[in-house]
């Protein structure tokens, strides 16, 4: 007797080895807006993968991260923000982040990687910024876990705070100014984009935030 | 070495033709993961997880670890041997002996055991030849002898003995967590946001994680953001607490008075106190018509650290209740020497930080 009947005729072992289920290339991406589209390769966040954001401190490193997830909450993805204690609201929606969709934890105190770790259970892009560099331990358990959620985790750092593990995908700020006249108008960065080694590095110019408080190209 | 909690299930070691085992130690794994999201599934048939943090949220290690018998009784409906000691290779062990070694205690538990604990059966017939019984008679054996005397492997299984190694070469199955990952992946749900505002998965997903993220944090850990009217970004923009009864709704009216695009990635809901100062020291103001008594030159914490002003502009003053002086506030953004852009807020001659461009 069979505990459950078979409803199908078996699939042989050595094929059923290398059957998966239906996905589209495009779902195992998470969709950027531009400018970014035209400069990540593959046009997307791929999902299960970490990404690094690193800038000096004040030179737009938690604007870049904020500017990723803005194509991704507008096609309804959910997003977290962990360990931004005061994240700047206005300057997300005018990114055009998709705030319903939002989820903070502001001041996870000692245990941000606990609340990273719940919210891969839950929500496809996580930012997250460290207060402190990550002891390996908890930075490997974190990157198995968003490869096996499928999700994407973004860890915004600091030389201080730089994430110990390598990443699939970093933006690193090289360069910061802003244009100002009788306000600050806009800022210019440079970014260098590199994927996993073999991956060839390219440095672009991106306007974050633009005048209207948004991302564009240089 | 970390302090880990043990599950060691006896009737997942093996996998069963038909697919339960993996989906069983997928169910338990998702259930231990309530208890403390950093559980992993080092095999099948063994778990573990952090000590410390959970004993800190549930009040005390064997609080921990009634809850954790409790979930594997619910979700496999059979009784898990559970055991406590620091470093995987020794927390297996006492879970699969049923133990709690007590803290600071493992070294003495390590060298304790039977050779044969180490995993490998030459081993332990070689080591009783040689008169060597408990992993600690092991350890006291010179690096150089067992260098001589057995292959390079063993040299690993020795600095594991010494306590220099917590983990067995082979303890970890490598292949489990993408094997876990594409059974997920075959049992998630289609992800369709629903049509007309109706809750599809995904949204279920993030209350869940969000809910859970709540008993974990606390009621005001998780928040939304609500958009309002207002003049100041602290003001047309809040946190509120994830499940709060009534989330302000989104008001797009056009303020008067409110600043422009860009607006700081960083916003501080309470302003924090800076110094600024223009040349000879003294203490930049607003007065009463709205003009500077000097342009600002150095920035500085009330804790120290002083920085060149390169750019300033405004003050934007913003008389909120004009009837009233004391509520006369205005607004600066400068531009540091670090290349940092600040917008800076001042009432009543005090100066404080209220955003940040980062």
């Amino acid at each position: 007797m069979f505990a459950s009947p078979p409803i199908r005729p078996p699939v042989p072992p050595e094929l059923a080895a290398t059957l998966r289920p239906v996905s589209f290339a495009t779902n195992r991406r998470i969709a950027l807006d531009e400018p970014w589209r035209g400069l990540v390769p593959g046009e997307g966040l791929r999902r299960g993968s970490t990404v690094a954001v690193q800038a000096p401190s004040g030179a737009g490193g938690l604007s870049l991260a904020l500017s990723l997830l803005a194509g991704a909450s507008s096609r309804g993805h959910w997003a977290a923000v962990v360990g931004v204690d005061d994240p700047g609201v206005l300057a997300m929606a005018d990114l055009g982040v998709d705030l319903r969709r939002v989820l903070f934890v502001p001041r996870p105190r000692g245990a941000w990687a606990e609340s990273v770790a719940d919210l891969l259970d839950g929500v496809d892009l996580v930012v997250v910024r460290p207060p402190s560099r990550a002891a390996m331990g908890s930075a490997r358990v974190l990157t198995d876990r968003v490869r096996e959620r499928g999700a994407v985790l973004l860890v915004v750092s600091e030389s201080a705070t730089i994430w110990p593990l390598p990443v699939d995908l970093s933006f690193t700020v090289t360069h910061a100014q802003w244009s100002a006249s009788s306000r600050l108008e806009d800022r210019t960065l440079r970014v260098r984009i590199e994927g996993r080694a073999g991956v060839r590095s390219a440095e672009h110019t991106v306007v974050l935030p633009d005048r209207r408080g948004r991302a564009a190209g240089g | 070495m970390e302090r880990l909690i043990g599950v060691w299930v006896e009737s997942l070691r093996v996998e069963a033709l038909d697919g339960s085992t993996l989906r069983e130690s997928l169910a338990l794994l998702d259930a231990l993961g309530v208890v403390c999201p950093f559980t992993e599934l080092i095999h099948l048939g063994f778990y573990a997880l952090p000590a410390r943090g959970p004993s800190r949220f549930f009040g005390g290690e064997s609080r921990v670890l009634e809850v954790v018998a409790t979930v594997v009784r619910d979700v496999l409906g059979r009784e898990a041997s559970l055991g406590v000691a620091d470093g995987l290779v020794w927390c297996e062990l006492a879970a699969r002996e049923g133990v709690v070694v007590a803290p600071g205690a493992t070294d003495e538990y390590r060298r304790s055991r039977p050779l044969a604990a180490l995993g490998r059966r030459d081993l332990a017939t070689t080591g009783r030849r040689l008169g060597l019984r408990t992993v600690g008679d092991f350890a006291d054996l010179a690096r150089a002898r067992v260098n001589e005397r057995f292959s390079g492997s063993v040299l690993v299984l020795h600095r594991v003995a010494r306590g220099e190694l917590d983990e067995l070469p082979g303890q970890r199955d490598a292949r489990l967590g993408a094997r876990l990952g594409r059974l997920r992946e075959a049992n998630r749900p289609d992800e369709q946001r629903g049509f007309f505002g109706q809750r599809g998965a995904a949204d279920d997903r993030a209350h869940a994680a969000a809910l859970r993220l709540r008993q974990r944090l606390g009621a005001d850990g998780v928040a939304v953001a609500a958009l309002r009217g207002g003049r100041l970004p602290q003001d047309r923009a809040a946190l509120v607490p994830w499940g709060s009864p009534a989330a302000p709704s989104e008001d797009d009216a056009p303020w008067p008075g409110q600043l422009r695009a860009p607006s700081p990635a960083t916003v501080f809901t309470r302003g924090v106190a800076v110094e600024l100062l223009g040349a000879a020291n003294v203490t930049v103001r607003v007065d009463a018509r709205g003009t500077l008594n000097t342009p600002p030159t150095t920035f500085a914490f009330a804790s120290g650290g002083a920085r060149g002003v390169t750019w300033y502009a405004g003050p934007w003053p913003l008389v909120e209740r004009w009837w009233a002086i004391s509520r006369r506030r205005a607004h600066l953004q400068v531009l540091l020497d670090t290349g940092e852009a600040l917008l800076l807020a001042t009432e009543s001659g005090r100066w404080s930080l209220a955003g940040v461009y980062d």
